[in-house]
């Protein structure tokens, strides 16, 4: 299995950042984590889907509106390492049971600032992470943007 | 024997009489809710009076709208214009173009 979160680290870095964590079974249809909910983990996705949804009111009814997927071998509540630290999304197994690694933040932290290297390569994967999340979101925004303006128009 | 009958022909003749006025009395009585125009229906939100014959209708729910398609339907649409949008947005990030960044889908959120 290869991290989105890992890449480029030497195999005895990455085994030494997957023990800091936790291996976590998450039943079909359970959350694994609730949109306001205090971001204390990351999570690498070993098996299984996540969904991640928001809420919005759907004929007056608040429903859970799927926003993305995460698929084994990504990175899932980066909030975590990012203050006010509580999560944005909620997380929820698909139809099928998931396994996640939990990696505790401050447990990181340590290791991170122990092992500049290994942080560094570590942050430049947070940010492919982060910064492609913020590229697919800019698109999308901007493609309803353009149907808002062009119905208004 | 002729005045007994004729007696008899009188009674019969009373008696008839009698059937058709009650027979008259009862049917009137009967189509009067017929031939007169029906009660209007007094407002949902007006008070019953107290000395009011009419009854104040129980207040009325409003009826569901019917949505052209169920809630489950909805989500679902909802869910796969988002993974449409997703996978057109993925297209321009990973190689950008003004023709990838407006790229139509077929969802039918957006025709």
């Amino acid at each position: 299995m290869t991290y989105d979160l890992l890449n480029g680290l030497l195999s005895a870095e990455a085994e030494q950042v997957l023990g800091l964590g936790t291996r976590l079974i998450v039943p079909s249809g359970t959350e694994l984590f609730r949109l306001g909910d205090p971001a204390d983990r990351l999570f690498l996705t070993e098996r299984g889907r996540i969904r991640l949804t928001l809420p919005m009111q759907v004929r007056g009814r608040e429903e859970d509106i799927f926003v993305e997927e995460r698929s084994p071998g990504q990175t899932l509540g980066w909030s975590a390492l990012i203050p006010p630290y509580r999560f944005t999304l909620t997380a929820t197994a698909t139809l099928r049971e998931a396994e996640v690694i939990a990696l505790p933040r401050e447990a990181l932290r340590e290791y991170l600032a122990a092992n500049p290297a290994a942080g560094y390569k570590i942050a430049l994967n947070l940010a492919v992470v982060i910064g492609h999340r913020l590229q697919l979101f800019q698109t999308m925004w901007l493609r309803e943007m353009q149907r808002t303006v062009e119905v208004h128009s | 024997m002729e005045m007994f009958l004729m007696g008899l022909c009188m009674a019969v003749f009373g008696m008839g009489i009698a059937a058709v006025a009650f027979g008259a009395a009862t049917r009137s009585e009967s189509s009067d809710s017929a031939v007169q125009p029906a009660l209007s229906l007094v407002k949902a939100d007006a008070a019953a009076h107290f000395f009011s014959d009419r009854v104040a209708a129980p207040p009325t729910v409003p009826p569901a709208p019917a949505w052209p398609v169920p809630i489950e339907v909805l989500l679902l649409q909802i869910e796969n214009h988002v993974r449409m949008e997703q996978a057109a947005a993925e297209s321009f990030v990973a190689f950008p173009t003004q023709a990838l960044l407006h790229s139509k889908t077929s969802s039918p959120f957006v025709n």
